[in-house]
């Protein structure tokens, strides 16, 4: 069953266009990551799926429901937002328990949910007195209550240091696990999201430009792929552009990701050091077949605008 | 799974608004303040009204008697109130349309319209319910002579003057709704407020020098103290002495208007805010 189903989503604000004609669907029991840069349409995507912003064409159904001002839905989804915004002069578990009485479960929830976020030292804090991570964990917390078969959670870890950033994907790992709840979770820091999600969604300028597990991404995008490791990797990747058989490179800080055409492989990995010796660049090292989350985001992407 | 009964969303919104709107030390310090203005002006403003007021043509002495009471102890305890619901709607919903909890309560299975309620209970209900609460206990207590026979009377003036500021903090919802956070509401709510005052002058200048009742009569639709002050012992009776029918009929009227208004914030709230 289709946890998310979106058909042609567009939104517009006057004339910017954050998201168009998507297209999306989200099944139960997956880690799903939107990936993207910022501005590419993830959060008005959620936006939409939440119910939050009306589309301006084509349609959201969320457990097959349209999830504009509609309650049904929301006992079935936790939502964790980028920033998380709860009324800030109330204690941390006196808010969770307001919580459960909303959605009418048992209030000792409220110290569970706390305690799997980690929490249950803050109990008597009041919300405006956690710190950024803290207040992320809660937010989890706060989204997990009812026990939802969903959680959407938008740009969570944005703003927190590696170790709360760390902290929170294990506890969505261990969430996914142990309590079988489907995540779709937004980021545009990719290598987190490797960690935890067993598919993608590439979403650039309002489109989804490709879609599906991760496995079948890497094999689409990423096989053949060879890695070139510099000290100078935007002046090798012009070099290496001026080969005939490279079909594609992208540089980034580290070095290039290189697709060659198919056979071209032991060619690629003679002419490279001629290439950097001319350019007197220092190749640290070339490797076959091991791309990045990130470096499958480039190809995808550049792979859908060869098109 | 965790078992899921039945919910309380809408006590629950209404119950953590009112924890932020009336948070220490502000329904205490209010409190304080409307008791205190009730109490000292009654004191005074009653003995007045039972003393210096004259008979009008279309009202009975004892009716006129409890209007002056009424009047002279609402003016101060009034503005206070106005205050209090002003900052309710401009920094209790303007905030939380701005910080996004309206969004952490769009997560909550509550329709939209049940949200607004729930906010607009705790910023103008309960502060309503309070206002009057004191007031009319006030005056049952300093002049239960007067203000038992004339209930009527005492509410009918209520409604009267509460009409015009509920008008514009249904004004300022709008605003607050359209523009998601509450200075510029306050701000323009309040020169609405004072502004009546000013209108009201010029219109009765106007209407003394034109000898014509229509400009305190278009006023009175959005202000109906204006008619009330008429029917009660306005100055301009030669032209203008309202029956106590088209008294109802411009205090019904100013409460279509302030229904209409809220009715588009509903409108907009429900079906057009983007988050």
């Amino acid at each position: 069953m289709s946890l998310i189903v979106a058909e042609g989503l567009s939104k517009t604000y006057g004339r910017v266009v954050a998201v168009d004609n998507l297209n999306l669907s989200l099944d139960e029991d997956s880690v799903t990551g939107l990936i993207g840069p910022n501005g590419a349409g993830k959060t008005t995507t959620i936006k939409m799926i939440l119910g939050l912003l009306k589309p301006d064409k084509g349609m959201v159904k969320v457990f097959g429901q349209d999830p504009w001002d509609n309650p049904a839905i929301r006992s079935m989804i936790g939502v964790v937002y980028e920033k998380a915004f709860f009324p800030a002069h109330q204690k941390t578990l006196e808010y969770l328990q307001r919580v459960c009485r909303i959605f009418g479960v048992s209030e000792s929830r409220a110290m569970e949910v706390l305690e799997m976020v980690n929490l249950q030292d803050a109990s008597d804090r009041e919300i405006r007195a956690l710190s950024a991570g803290m207040l992320q964990k809660f937010a989890i917390a706060h989204a997990l209550v009812h026990s939802p078969k969903l959680v959407v959670a938008d740009e969570m870890t944005a703003n927190l240091d590696p170790q709360a950033r760390s902290e929170l994907l294990d506890i969505v790992l261990q969430l996914h696990k142990e309590e079988n709840v489907a995540f779709l979770l937004s980021s545009h820091i990719l290598p987190e999201l490797s960690r935890v999600c067993d598919s993608v969604a590439i979403i650039n300028r309002g489109k989804v430009w490709a879609f599906g597990n991760l496995s079948e991404l890497y094999e689409k995008y990423a096989i053949g792929i060879i890695r070139v490791t510099t000290d100078s990797a935007s002046e090798l990747e012009s070099e290496i552009k001026k080969l005939k058989y490279v079909e594609d490179a992208e540089s980034d800080i580290r070095g290039i990701s290189v697709r060659v055409a198919d056979g071209k492989e032991d060619k690629f990995y003679e002419d490279v050091p001629k290439l950097a010796k001319k350019i007197k660049a220092k190749i640290l090292g070339i490797e076959t077949g091991s791309a990045s989350l990130e470096e499958l985001y480039r190809l995808a992407v550049s792979a859908k605008e060869r098109k | 799974m965790t078992d899921m009964g039945k919910g309380k969303p809408f006590l629950e919104v209404l119950a953590s608004a009112i924890h932020e709107d009336y948070r220490f030390p502000f329904l205490e310090l209010f409190a304080f303040l409307y008791a205190a203005g009730t109490f000292v002006f009654a004191s005074f403003g009653v003995n007045i009204a039972a003393i210096g007021t004259a008979p009008q043509a279309m009202a009975t002495a004892n009716e006129t008697i409890a209007y002056n009471a009424v009047n002279s102890i609402l003016s101060m305890p009034l503005f206070i109130f106005i205050i209090l619901i002003f900052k309710n709607i401009a920094y209790g919903l303007g905030s939380d349309l701005e910080k996004g909890i309206v969004q952490t309560y769009f997560s909550y299975p509550l329709k939209r319209y049940g949200i607004l309620t729930a906010k607009l209970l705790s910023a103008l209900g309960v502060a309503l319910l309070l206002f009057l609460g004191i007031q009319i206990s006030a005056l049952y207590v300093l002049a239960p002579d007067i203000i038992v026979p004339q209930l009527s009377t005492v509410l009918l003036t209520y409604a009267a003057n509460l009409s015009y500021p509920l008008l514009i903090a249904g004004i300022m919802l709008l605003i607050t709704l359209q523009l998601r956070r509450g200075g510029i509401s306050l701000v323009i709510g309040l020169v609405l407020y004072f502004a009546m005052s000013i209108v009201s002058a010029i219109a009765t200048v106007f209407a003394i020098f034109s000898e014509s009742p229509l400009s305190l009569q278009i006023l009175s639709a959005i202000s109906p103290s204006v008619v009330l002050q008429q029917y009660y012992g306005g100055s301009l009776g030669s032209f203008w002495a309202p029956a106590f029918s088209e008294v109802l009929l411009y205090t019904g009227v100013s409460y279509v208007i302030v229904a209409l208004v809220f009715t588009l914030g509903y409108i907009y709230f429900s079906r057009r805010l983007n988050l």
